[in-house]
């Protein structure tokens, strides 16, 4: 048998190629970077088909270095004045950027900059999948929902950006650095909801972008100047949503809520690695959004049934937050924890502080949860009406069945 | 026993706009043909082609330097199997991995001379 080679080896090695590529010929010259990384991996492809080399990633990382000297090349002839390398010191200092500490450093600058609040914040994601990750514009364009002309679109515009902002190819310190890894986590966060919570019709949830926002924090806890508490939160929410990704769905991939999810699935090891990270985020007694959220999950992580669930903690929990950074959705949540409290004033009172337009497209889940009210309190009536509403402005196709259920079940009850 | 060529004609992976993750996964197709293959004892050989061609035609012995580009369909490679007929290399030829990015497999007969 060959051997099999690593998950994913060929895409965390084009982030790897283009970072390290990008740190010797500076962000100008991106375009002809990557072109010259995407010819390695088409050569290797067909080279390696019959006999892949023994050490895969030295193979890669010494065809990475033949680029080097082949971008010269091309900028030389280009540009007339381009300085020369200097075969015998030059290529020391090269050999050098290649060992695996400089190319992490390479990839942290990527990141910062792919993340950089002068970014237009779509934009960031987009440029970050292709350039830190490895994907291509298709597979950004069925991760993300979105056209692939739209997200050639904010590459270029990204570019375009980095060129006349003239921004430097490195990780931020002193003062800047708290703010541009503010901005990196929140990146990282949303590329992790965008797999999560996907709002595809057809596939619910992409893995593949969950644990590629998992992958880029890992790097951020590697170095020290970036492994903050808030990023260890982050990861532990990370970990914690993790665990159960494969049960949010049953095999016809209808989703499933937190009361019908097959608990003994929970992927223990997952929820052992976010408690690890929890316990190094909260060495400061500082907390983030992602604090709370992560004590959120973990609250559910906690308890065997639902039945045994401890609202009154995670309503805590989602007091802080709003506290911290009031939200809309935070009050629509805790008007639902209040009904499973079986606390119907205070929900009501969390319903009347909201308006379903803020909400936006995710109005649906106020008039669930209104149905959801009214249907403890017996009034199937109402409890219709806003089903009804709800059912109308749903756009995803299984959370569309998943509320069509919850009518016939009222009609039915109802009827008794 | 005979030999067959089997000749990949298309799918060229250069204008194809193939993401590394992509390419990784065709190469594992590839590598798990080629296994199947030499488990079963009946490839002897095979290569992969560059793009890069250079075609000398005619009386005058025309030279011309060509790319995929500029070529329709452009043999990528070839394996060359023993087996019994034809049918048993179309057999074989079903694990080809690259029809779904437009290639064909073209097999032919290696020719014996018996006088």
């Amino acid at each position: 048998m060959e051997p099999k080679l690593i998950d994913h080896l060929f895409r965390y090695h084009s982030g790897k190629m283009v970072s390290v590529l990008t740190r010797i010929f500076g962000l100008k010259h991106l375009d002809i970077i990557e072109d010259a990384v995407q010819d390695t991996f088409i050569k290797a492809s067909i080279s390696w088909r019959n006999k892949p080399p023994d050490y895969p990633e030295a193979w890669l990382t010494q065809a990475a270095k033949n680029r080097v000297l082949d971008i010269f090349r091309k900028l030389k002839t280009e540009q007339k004045h381009f300085p020369n390398i200097n075969q015998g010191t030059d290529t020391i200092a090269i050999n050098e950027l290649f060992l695996d500490t400089e190319i992490e450093d390479a990839q942290l600058s990527m990141i910062f900059t792919a993340c950089h609040p002068k970014l237009d914040p779509k934009d960031r994601i987009s440029f970050a999948l292709k350039t830190v990750s490895g994907f291509s514009i298709k597979e950004i364009s069925s991760a993300l929902l979105t056209k692939e002309d739209t997200i050639k679109k904010r590459l270029l515009r990204a570019r375009k950006t980095i060129r006349q902002s003239q921004l430097k190819f490195q990780t931020p310190i002193g003062k800047e650095l708290s703010i541009r890894l503010e901005s990196v986590l929140d990146v990282l966060y949303l590329i992790f909801n965008e797999g999560f919570h996907s709002n595809q019709k057809e596939k619910l949830i992409h893995k593949e972008l969950c644990g590629e926002a998992i992958r880029l924090c890992q790097m951020l806890l590697k170095n020290k100047l970036t492994k903050t508490p808030e990023a260890y939160a982050l990861c532990a929410l990370m970990y914690f949503h993790s665990a159960r990704l494969d049960t949010k769905t049953n095999a016809e991939n209808m989703l499933l809520d937190l009361k019908t999810q097959d608990r003994s699935q929970w992927y223990v090891p997952l929820i052992k690695l976010g408690h690890a990270m929890m316990n190094k985020a909260v060495e400061t007694s500082e907390f983030s959004r992602y604090h709370y959220e992560a004590a959120i999950a973990s609250e559910h992580l906690k308890v065997s049934c639902f039945e045994d669930t401890n609202w009154d903690n995670i309503l805590h929990w989602y007091q802080c937050l709003n506290t911290l950074q009031p939200m809309p959705a935070h009050l629509l949540t805790m008007a639902v924890i209040c009904i499973q409290n079986k606390d119907y004033n205070k929900a009501k009172d969390y319903f009347d502080r909201l308006n379903p337009e803020n909400l936006a497209q995710r109005s649906y889940l106020y008039y669930a949860a209104k149905a959801d009210y009214f249907t403890v309190l017996n009034n199937a009536n109402e409890a219709i009406t806003y089903i009804d509403l709800a059912i109308n402005r749903v756009t995803n196709l299984q959370e569309k069945d998943y509320l069509l259920k919850k009518k016939s079940l009222i009609l039915s009850t109802s009827l008794d | 026993m005979k030999e067959f060529m089997m000749i990949f004609v298309g799918a060229d992976y250069t204008d194809q706009n193939l993401s590394p993750e992509e390419l990784q996964t065709q190469m594992g197709k590839w590598f798990a043909w080629n296994d199947k293959m030499t488990q079963a004892g009946i490839v002897s050989h095979g290569n992969a082609l560059t793009p890069q061609i250079r075609r000398v035609t005619g009386a005058n012995r025309t030279v011309t330097d060509l790319t995929s580009a500029e070529v329709k369909e452009i043999v990528g490679g070839y394996y060359i199997v023993k087996a019994q007929d034809f049918d048993a290399v179309q057999k074989i030829a079903e694990d080809y991995p690259d029809y779904d990015l437009g290639g064909t497999v073209e097999i032919r007969e290696i020719m014996i001379f018996d006088r």
